[in-house]
């Protein structure tokens, strides 16, 4: 049941990247990307809050990450 | 001289350089002061209901821009917990009583409330530093260290990352590595998994200092696919390795029929628990798999950012999170942005309510919360400000909800009819402020 | 124009491609964001074989060019070409606009000042006797005829590097798209910024009183950044800092200048005129400068 599981993520995963890299094709020239290089549209336009999110829900559910990793553990979980 | 005298010399010396230099026209000049330090600072505040956990703090990131694109950054948090959290002790329609983790004195719980641990305060800080540069033209390189410690918790820790870009900059892969080595020094030490909870002052069951090793893996790539939108994928790896327990969460042993925890027979002239409890026990090992996706959309100003991520582990624990974001721009100068969270788990294959009483032990048995069935909501609202200065200043108030539920096989007895499992509720407040020199 | 010290060193750096070389008695640098060597190589050739001809055509230090010519003409005039005459009126705009303060005959004032640190002071009546032989006032500029009295001497050194990096940064963009920064000893102009920036990074070296140098970070995109200032250059004495920006007027070095002005502007020229432009207001400096409307790093 677990592995089944598992390599569910893995085929998910994989099947995501291999649409990911055919989308080579996909894009826009440097000098379009204005809108992208504004501080709200960066993947993490705020790392302060993203770390204090994380931690509170690290300390209160069983999932952790995802994004990245943080700074480090505690003894909340 | 006189002020009209100084208006005009722009102008002329335009006219006069471009004559110079035989250009008709020149791109207009593009430069930004970057500042030597940047801060982005917050103070928090977390507090659940019903005299659960609270928690105060305040943390800061400082980075410091060198020149050639490195950035070496350093973030400091100090939190201080107060409050109490469940113990893992089911309820019971009579008073419970139970020996202090450092089994100095006992402590007795009221009927009908769901056992909590006396009330603790614990101050934790966390320091990390980060360093980041350019590997030629393409790639980039990180390389940090964190540690944070607690009066019963250390943790240390070096993470690695490596990215480059492809297509044009359109896709970035990135690979990055964390180690942790945590140690961890429980009061009164750490209780031997599965045995009972002894009388006042016999920490016989008790083992000196644990610890655990943890090892982070993440995949991920990023796509432009458009002027408006970006997204990202990533798949993480996560392996533990050690003690894994919360050397303070208990199991309670109940009688099958009734679903009551089994009274204890005292020894006589010594104070200690009321019933017959045990200390948790999980795996000394955990595998996790995650996949997170997100994506970013900007439109017409306004931006949305949506995620999901699935984990799954041998646990027997899969989780689904759902995060909604949606920053409104308005003033020039202000937004709102209001939040949505939605988090599900299925509980651990070990967790349980309570442990049949004429039954043989588990292998593994955990009646921690935080590793049972739940969905959790999030609702929150951000207001952020940015000031002529170019600092920026938000304040953001949430509130989180977790609600559980008791799988029929898990019961015992008649536990069906009582408030099991402890739901969290709890508000979110926190102030931020970001300037740089 | 080959001559001993004259070559040009291409390496890598982060990816991009550095040229170094020495021109104008500063040492010169071309970053450019490009894939082939070959390009950068071709680069490097344009903006040094640039550089070098103006340092030749214009240095005062030379024997055998126009500004010699010009210098040794004992009051009898000179005829000049195109590019100098483009300068000699450009020269002629910035008296105008500076009150006559910025004066390419003030070159003179050099041999009783010699800012090295000491304590050595002009007397009044030094001053008094060179300023007889100061003044564009006193020349004659009729394009293309340049007349200036015996002993008069022009000198083009605070023109000519800027000057210099805008030529040769117009040559670099008329032979590659590539995003290039061109960069004579701290004078510099931008075209473009690398791929993957905001724009090259330029630290510039701020002078702070409690704790020493510090440097102030600039991310420039397209144009240019020049600064003035006396950081190395000045005379101590009974603790008045003597900066070495002299106003022709006076014969005096200019009072309560800033000691460091940056401007960034459309051209390194115009950022390099209006630094000294406003270094030769004196205390007045930043006032000047709000002015104009460009952006400005003062520091006293």
């Amino acid at each position: 049941m677990k592995i089944s599981k598992i390599s569910r993520v893995f085929a998910l995963a994989a099947a995501l990247v291999l649409v990911a890299s055919g989308c080579s094709s996909m894009g826009v020239e440097p000098w379009e990307r204005d809108i992208l290089a504004k501080d709200e549209m960066q993947l993490l336009s705020d790392p302060l809050e993203a770390s204090i999110d994380d931690h509170i829900y690290f300390s209160k559910e069983a999932s952790s990450g995802g994004r990245g990793f943080g700074g480090g553990g505690c003894g909340c979980n | 001289m006189s002020r009209k005298n100084s208006k005009s010399v722009t102008a002329t010396l335009t006219t006069a350089t471009c004559a110079l230099l035989g250009t008709t026209a020149t791109t207009p000049v593009n430069a930004q002061e970057e500042d030597t330090w940047e801060f982005d600072t917050a103070l928090l505040y977390y507090a659940e209901d019903n005299d659960r956990v609270q928690d105060i703090s305040f943390k800061m990131l400082a980075y410091r821009n060198f020149v050639d694109d490195r950035v070496l950054s350093m973030s400091l948090g100090v939190d201080s917990l107060t409050g109490a959290t469940p113990i893992g002790a089911i309820t019971f329609d009579g008073p419970q009583t139970f020996t202090s983790p450092s089994g100095g004195q006992v402590r007795t719980v009221p009927a009908n409330e769901i056992p909590l641990d006396g009330s603790f305060l614990d101050t934790r800080v966390a320091l990390a530093a980060n360093w980041q540069q350019p590997l030629g033209r393409l790639s980039a390189f990180n390389a940090g260290v964190s540690a944070s410690k607690e009066y019963d918790y250390l943790h240390l820790g070096a993470n690695f990352k490596l990215s480059r870009d492809f297509n044009n900059r359109n896709t970035t892969a990135s690979l990055g590595l964390a180690f942790s080595s945590d140690e961890l020094d429980p009061v009164g030490g750490a209780p031997m998994p599965l045995t009972p909870m002894l009388d006042v002052d016999d920490l016989s069951n008790r083992m000196g200092d644990q610890s655990k090793d943890i090892i982070d893996i993440v995949l991920g790539v990023s796509q432009i696919i458009n002027r408006n939108l970006v997204v990202q994928l990533n798949y993480s790896y996560s392996s533990s390795d050690g003690y894994l327990n919360d050397p303070y969460k208990i199991v309670s042993l109940v009688d099958p029929v009734t679903g009551d925890p089994v009274p204890r027979i005292p020894t006589p002239g010594v104070e200690g628990p009321s019933h017959e409890y045990i200390f948790e026990g999980r795996p000394g090992e955990r595998t996790k798999h995650s996949v997170y996706g997100q994506a970013k959309y900007y439109m017409n100003g306004k931006v949305l950012d949506a995620s999901y991520r699935f984990m799954t582990d041998d646990w027997g624990i899969d989780s689904h999170t759902v995060d909604l974001r949606y920053r409104w721009p308005f003033g020039g100068q202000s937004y709102l942005e209001p939040h949505f969270r939605y988090y599900t788990q299925a509980h651990a294959d070990f967790y349980r309510t309570s442990l049949d009483s004429s039954q043989a032990l588990p292998l593994h048995a955990s009646a921690d919360y935080r590793l049972g069935e739940f969905d959790a909501f999030t609702v929150g609202l951000k207001y952020g400000r940015k000031l002529d200065s170019g600092n920026e200043w938000s304040a953001r108030v949430e509130l989180y909800s977790a609600d559980g539920s008791m799988p029929a096989d898990l019961l015992i007895g008649n536990q069906g009819g009582r408030e099991i499992y402890p739901d969290t509720d709890a508000i979110i407040a926190q102030f931020s402020y970001s300037f740089g020199w | 124009m080959s001559r001993p010290g004259r070559a040009t060193k291409v390496s890598r750096k982060n990816g991009l491609f550095k040229v170094t070389f020495v021109a104008m008695g500063s040492p010169c640098e071309l970053l450019v964001d490009c894939e082939r060597e070959a390009d950068a190589n071709a680069l490097a050739d344009i903006v040094s074989t640039e550089a070098w001809r103006i340092e030749d055509k214009f240095s005062r230090y030379l024997p055998d060019n126009i500004v010699h010519r010009i210098n040794n003409s004992e009051g009898k005039s000179t005829s000049v070409d195109d590019e100098t005459a483009n300068l000699l009126d450009f020269a002629a705009e910035l008296y105008e606009m500076s009150e006559r303060r910025f004066d390419i005959t003030s070159g003179a004032l050099r041999e009783v000042w010699n800012f090295d640190g000491s304590d050595k002071i002009p007397t009044g009546q030094d001053v008094r006797r060179i300023l007889k032989r100061v003044g564009w006032e006193k020349a004659s500029w009729q394009r293309p005829e340049l007349a200036i009295a015996a002993g008069m001497q022009i000198d083009l050194g605070g023109i000519a590097k800027e000057y210099a990096v805008d030529k040769a940064a117009g040559l670099a963009a008329a032979e590659t798209n590539a995003a290039c920064l061109v960069n004579f000893g701290g004078d510099l102009v931008a075209n473009g910024a690398p791929s993957g920036t905001d724009g090259w990074q330029v630290g510039i070296d701020a002078i702070n009183r409690s704790q020493g140098t510090a440097q102030k970070l600039i991310r420039l995109k397209n144009g240019g950044l020049a600064t003035s200032g006396d950081a190395r250059r000045f005379l101590l004495k009974d603790g008045i800092r003597y900066s070495h920006i002299l106003d022709p007027t006076t014969g005096w070095p200019v009072a309560d200048a800033p000691r460091s002005i940056t401007i960034a502007a459309d051209t390194c020229t115009q950022a390099g005129m209006l630094a000294t432009l406003a270094m030769l207001k004196g205390k007045d400096a930043e006032s000047f400068l709000e002015d104009q409307d460009c952006q400005s790093w003062c520091l006293r």
